[in-house]
């Protein structure tokens, strides 16, 4: 019997195994008819992430699986990255997802998505802040649900506050300023920010776009061309360049938010805008220097009141999902309560749901969140469009070179708007 | 019909080189094609749609009026001139150091190896951190040394970035050619510097008149290849600066990336690649007729 198992009869096994491993289903076809399979596109911690991705939720996140007769697969990627892996996807045919993350792109990505979100049930939507709904609605229709309350807000170190002579936040442009001039000594400086990447939410243009509605001003009009070029664009600009002694140098080269971040971490540096996913990084001794000197409070108000800008991080539904009802569930139990207040105590993302942001054992982890809150009453526009990149890069390169002295504010200000028209124009 | 020998072994090789031919197709020339086309279409996914619109030339007139293109290309001429200038003498340098009898260790080789061997991503990432402006090791360096009296910020001003992606592409770059050029230099008749000597040349004039000249043809070379990889720099732009400050350092590589993938601007990203590609070409052949097997002058 062993000389029986000759050099033929291995080939002829071999090739007998490899046609069979070829046929769609062999070996797992039972259990594909049991389950289905969603592909999901995510992006890494410690930027926001899902149960499986980021590590909360796991054991419900499992047994949900189960229990829905779903395997789920993550593709994950660097943050910065996202947007042009889901442009190539879309744009070849080839985009693999059910679900996808979105951060202010549902206007560019909207013919590839579908509006589920309006047939979210009842009693998610009424616990959710309506205003979440904006970033991802396109023509009244709602493409995507926000998972995480995501505003900037002021993060401040206390200690060096105090020694600075000032025993609370900043609540006005000129506090502020003279706040950030008296915190820049012993090598240290008042202000820190990552105004090295112009484009994008949590870019140099999206930092200008919270001053300017700190200024009473906006970047569209109801016809849709920009209307910055005005009084409260430049004062927005102004502002920042009046922060500028008292910046750390290095904000110009910081491309990322954790870049400014480390900074702050460092106690070189006494204050910053951030999201609110700081709180957990200040707080963790491996990643801080500054841990229990870390607070946060509402922006401080411009001539026409504090305002912020919304992260807008959304789940989306891909159109040629044929999954589309178990998508819809699995963001469901992504926006479920429990998960949701795992997602703030383990991670540090603040849940969208209001219920979860009033539970006291949220607010005593995340004592921000009142302050999020807080902030939440004030303007947040993102002005997301479908060209959101090139307007903000447009904006942002202008805002660069005033902040580097090389343009005044108000060059720099004609100049963008001059820059955006254009591209407003282009689209058509 | 007869066919001779020659014509059926001629036939027979394109058979075997066929499946080749296709794959090269598959993946060369039809992207090639496709970009070309791309780049006279308005091709766009503004909207959620994918638009395409025939519209001629019209994306390569854009390119005259956009001050953008035009500041990439002024800063892709100087990064490309400067590094070529930089990266031949540096490793003429080094390759004259390691021709010498001190320099034949094979440590020295591994040694010079390195930056050329590092992944470009890592090597961008470990720069970042090098020229970072509040716990990079240059800093340290510097101010322990007393060159500097505080941190400085080496990629926040436009000239310093842009000088920095330079220095640090430069240095990624002369392991190869000095490898190169250390080829070259052991291919030189050791007959001619002896006759040269006879003749009563010191090593200075040694090296103008026999080595150099010599070396005409590996010159040349490393100096096209170095253009053709110096129009290709991305990496570098897109970990470290990504293009600022202010449009500082957008080369014309990274400006065809984010008008493509950024702003989903296909038509007007593919003419802009396609404007890397011509001169690429045209290089590229002046590369090949550098190397093209061509008669001694002279020889019957």
């Amino acid at each position: 019997m062993v000389h029986s198992f000759n050099r033929r009869h291995f080939l002829q096994t071999g090739a007998l195994a490899g046609a069979m491993a070829t046929m769609p289903g062999f070996l797992n076809r039972p259990a594909q008819a049991q389950a289905a399979a969603l592909n999901v596109f995510s992006p890494l911690p410690p930027d926001p992430a899902p149960p499986g991705a980021a590590k909360f939720s796991e054991e419900a996140f499992a047994k949900w699986q189960a229990d829905n007769g779903v395997s789920v697969a993550y593709e994950t990627l660097a943050w910065p990255q996202l947007h042009d892996r889901m442009a190539t996807a879309f744009a070849s045919g080839a985009a693999p997802w059910d679900i996808t993350y979105n951060c202010g792109w549902v206007p560019e990505f909207q013919s590839f998505l579908t509006p589920y979100a309006d047939n979210l049930p009842k009693a998610l939507v009424d616990d959710l802040p309506p205003t979440s709904f904006a970033t991802t609605t396109v023509d009244g229709k709602r493409y995507g649900a926000v998972f995480t309350l995501s505003l900037l807000t002021l993060f401040y170190n206390k200690e060096l506050m105090e020694q600075a002579g000032f025993k609370e936040a900043p609540k006005t442009w000129d506090e502020f300023k003279a706040c950030a001039k008296e915190m820049t000594r012993d090598g240290r400086y008042g202000f820190v920010l990552n105004y090295g990447d112009p484009a994008g939410i949590g870019g140099t243009a999206s930092y200008w776009m919270t001053f300017l509605q700190q200024a009473g001003g906006k970047v569209y009009g109801e016809d849709g061309l920009p209307v910055f070029k005005s009084d409260e664009g430049v004062a927005a600009l102004q502002m920042m360049v009046d922060l500028m002694p008292s910046t750390d140098p290095g904000s110009i080269s910081y491309a990322g938010i954790n870049d400014a971040t480390n900074v702050l971490l460092a106690g070189r540096a006494g204050m910053m805008m951030n999201w609110p996913f700081m709180w957990n990084a200040a707080n963790d001794p491996k990643q801080s220097q500054i841990v229990g000197k870390l607070t946060s409070s509402v922006l401080p108000a411009g001539p026409k009141g504090s305002a912020s800008i919304d992260g807008t991080d959304a789940w989306t539904i891909t159109k040629a999902s044929k999954n589309q009802e178990k998508a819809q569930k699995l963001i469901e139990f992504y926006l479920d309560a429990e998960v949701q207040k795992r997602q703030v105590l383990d991670t540090g993302w603040l849940p969208i749901r209001l219920s979860v942001l009033a539970d006291p054992e949220v607010q005593a982890k995340a004592p921000n969140a009142a302050v999020v809150l807080e902030q939440a009453k004030h303007p947040y526009d993102s002005f997301v469009t479908a060209d959101y990149n090139q307007v903000t890069v447009a904006i942002g390169t202008e805002v660069q070179k005033a902040l580097q002295g090389g343009k005044t504010a108000t060059q720099a200000i004609a100049d963008a708007q001059d820059a955006v028209t254009a591209i407003v124009k282009r689209r058509g | 019909m007869i066919t001779t020998f020659e014509q059926g072994r001629r036939r027979t090789g394109l058979f075997f080189v066929a499946p080749a031919l296709m794959v090269l197709a598959a993946i060369l020339f039809y992207p090639i094609a496709d970009s070309i086309l791309l780049a006279l279409q308005r091709v766009q996914l503004a909207g959620g749609a994918v638009t395409q619109e025939w519209i001629g030339l019209a994306n390569f007139q854009r390119l005259f009026a956009d001050a953008v293109f035009w500041k990439a290309a002024l800063n892709t001429a100087y990064f490309s001139i400067a590094e070529v200038v930089l990266v031949t003498l540096i490793s003429l340098g080094v390759a004259l150091l390691l021709n010498h009898p001190m320099g034949r260790s094979g440590l020295f080789r591994i040694l010079l190896i390195i930056p050329w061997a590092i992944a470009p991503v890592a090597n961008a990432v470990l720069w970042k951190w090098i020229l970072n402006a509040n716990y990079g090791v240059l800093n340290g360096i510097l101010k322990s040394l007393g060159a500097i009296e505080s941190y400085q910020v080496w990629l926040g001003t436009p000239f310093s970035a842009l000088n920095f992606l330079l220095a640090v592409d430069v240095w990624k770059s002369v392991p190869f050619v000095a490898l190169l050029m250390l080829a070259g230099l052991q291919r030189v008749p050791q007959a001619l510097y002896r006759a040269a000597y006879m003749d009563g040349a010191g090593p200075w004039q040694s090296f103008l008149h026999v080595t150099l000249p010599t070396m005409r043809g590996v010159f040349a070379i490393a100096i096209v290849l170095q253009t053709i990889w110096s129009l290709r720099v991305f990496d570098l732009v897109f970990v470290l600066t990504r293009g600022g400050p202010a449009d500082a350092t957008v080369l014309l590589n990274f400006l065809a990336y984010r008008v493509t993938f950024n702003f989903l601007d296909l038509g007007y990203g593919s003419a802009i690649a396609n404007v890397i590609f011509a001169l690429t070409f045209v290089l590229a052949a002046l590369y090949v007729w550098l190397l093209w097997p061509r008669e001694p002058k002279g020889a019957r």
